[in-house]
């Protein structure tokens, strides 16, 4: 038994660690990218898997019962809600940004883009054809 | 088998400190993102990001304290951010629009005083009625 | 009207003109006095285009930091003493707090016989497990009927300031309103919100059902299910959310929680005040049929804080609701 306990120990805290490395990576992410959208990049899947690792491990530390349900729920409910807030946001800043072209390629009509896309592929087939 | 498993409660309680003192300075960080973001959207996201270590951190300490009922007030912590993302964003985004169009009555293609002169007889917008949006 | 003068008589007396003045029914003034209407003022295009001008002008020099070495200064100056502020507040604050007795202490100032009674005969006198639920609503009913008053007159004066006639709100649904700019009708949140509501509905009922026997209780349950709703109308719109919740039942639910507490409340007061025996069963402690007025309270509080968070988002959203 007590090994067991040593092991649970071991590999809560493993988890737990994981978490709090990827929350520095993500805080690194968001003072080392110069722009929004790609500080939001960082800081959303930063905030996804960093929780869900973090939890994970103290679901590990605290056993099956009612707690560990709950922690379930929260990790659940942030999977359902940090990509909503994410595109939220990723939508205010197209909306509101008035020199979106200097950051990044705007694509007016999803048509254009289906078309630039389909030629690349298209290039890629016949280039793989000849070679 | 006692004194292990005192050392264990001592080798989690001294865990859990760490990891608490570590999320409280990354928490410090995040503010400093916060501040100094140059966009609404920058302060948003940095925001949300200390939502989730403060949700991280009410995790721990239910786990330290051994008060299961903590966790409740973190799940209710999840679902205020996120529900005030959704309404900051929205409401931003309305009055954004709304300046944006009045700015674009007042100054039609960049400040051209004859084109001003057509823009001002035009409607005026209406500043009783916006005043609920703005509060 | 008894009147011994005939009408053609009575109406050239002083009393007539009396009483014709108090009642208010004929303007002395009018067709008597000339009135002139006052002439429009013509503010021409130019001028007002020169004073906005102006102002920008004004605007633009006033905050010109670059080449205003004294407004330079003193921005950098405001800065600093405005972090200095907030430190010397903050640490003004731990040192009182340091100067507080330790939680826990047997000889603190907060343990008297007042608090040792509440936790040596709570479950016993009020059949509660959780003892705050019982002491804010047993003993301590009185205040929370305050409190709710309050949420209640809040309500009513939001909404007395901010409401709007019905003929504005159908002109502002039907476009051109403030909500007219914002997006609407996204899919994304949609999806998410039909999946979330329901379950944060849920939770809020499961925390008001259980104020008794875990931590929770009416405040914070009535604060998710106003959240809950929040979140339905921010992603669906007001008009879906008018389809079981506008008005008329916000007005029902809210005015029956309050009579509710009301009723309930003073025939707990008026037995406990006499020492007569009272009548609602305490049941078995950890049950949810349990806790004697604690429950139906707990509902009442829920529904009141509930409506009074929704009422202020819509207030101040819509402007009706």
């Amino acid at each position: 038994m007590e090994i067991l306990e040593w092991i649970r120990l071991i590999v809560g805290g493993a988890l737990l660690l994981c978490g709090l490395i990827i929350f520095l990576i993500e805080l690194y992410g968001v003072f080392h990218l110069k722009y929004v959208l790609n500080r939001m990049h960082a800081a959303a899947m930063g905030d996804t898997l960093g929780i869900s690792f973090s939890l994970v491990g103290l679901m590990v530390f605290s056993g099956l019962n009612f707690t560990t349900l709950k922690m379930m729920l929260i990790v659940i409910f942030l999977w359902f809600a940090s990509p909503v807030s994410s595109h939220l946001l990723a939508r205010l800043e197209v909306v509101t940004n008035e020199n979106l072209e200097n950051h990044c390629q705007n694509y007016a009509e999803l048509a254009e883009l289906e078309k630039e896309l389909n030629r690349e592929k298209e290039d890629e087939q016949t280039g793989g054809q000849e070679a | 088998m006692s004194e292990k498993s005192a050392v264990l409660e001592m080798i989690y309680r001294n865990m859990y400190i760490a990891v608490l003192v570590i999320l409280a300075v990354m928490l410090f960080v995040c503010l400093i993102r916060a501040v100094r973001g140059p966009r609404v959207a920058d302060r948003i996201v940095a925001v949300n990001m200390m939502g989730t270590m403060v949700m991280v951190m009410i995790a721990v300490l239910s786990l330290l304290l051994k008060e299961g009922f903590l966790v409740d007030i973190c799940l209710i912590y999840a679902m205020v951010s996120f529900l005030a993302v959704v309404v900051i964003s929205m409401v931003y985004m309305g009055v954004y629009a709304e300046r944006a169009q009045r700015r674009r009555q007042k100054y039609p293609q960049g400040h051209n005083r004859e084109a001003d002169r057509a823009g001002m007889q035009g409607t005026e917008p209406e500043k009783g009625e916006s005043a609920n949006g703005n509060s | 009207m008894s009147r011994l003068k005939p009408q053609d008589e009575y109406e050239k007396t002083g009393a007539f003109h009396f009483f014709r003045w108090l009642s208010g029914s004929k303007d002395p003034y009018l067709g008597e006095v000339e009135l002139r209407p006052q002439k429009r003022v013509e503010t021409p295009v130019d001028t007002i285009l020169d004073r906005m001008d102006e102002q920008q002008m004004i605007r633009e020099k006033v905050y010109d930091v670059s080449h205003n070495r004294k407004l330079a200064v003193f921005h950098r100056v405001y800065v600093v003493a405005a972090i200095l502020f907030c430190i010397a507040l903050v640490g003004i604050l731990l040192y009182t707090v340091s100067w507080l007795p330790r939680t826990g202490n047997p000889s603190n100032p907060d343990n008297n016989i007042v608090s040792q009674r509440y936790i040596e005969r709570g479950l016993q006198e009020t059949g509660a497990v959780n003892i705050v639920s019982g002491m804010i609503l047993t003993y301590r009913a009185f205040d929370t009927f305050g409190e709710t008053n309050v949420l209640f007159i809040a309500t009513c004066c939001v909404m007395i300031l901010l409401m709007l006639d019905e003929a504005i709100l159908k002109k502002l649904d039907a476009g051109s309103g403030d909500r007219h700019f914002e997006p609407k009708n996204d899919q994304i949140l949609q999806g998410t919100a039909f999946v979330l509501c329901p379950i944060i509905f849920i939770f809020g009922i499961y925390i008001i059902l259980n104020g008794h026997i875990s931590p929770g209780g009416g405040f914070s349950g009535g604060a998710i299910l106003g959240a809950g709703l929040i979140l339905y109308a921010s992603a669906f719109g007001f008009g879906k959310t008018r389809r079981f919740f506008d008005e008329h039942i916000y007005k029902i639910a809210k005015i029956t929680a309050l009579c509710m507490y009301g009723i309930i409340g003073s025939y707990f007061y008026i037995t406990g005040a006499n020492g007569i025996e009272n009548h609602i069963p305490l049941g078995q402690p950890g049950h949810i049929l349990s806790g004697g007025i604690i429950l139906p309270i707990d509902i009442c509080v829920g529904l009141e804080v509930a409506c009074t968070m929704y009422a202020f988002y819509a207030l101040f959203r819509r402007g009706g609701l």
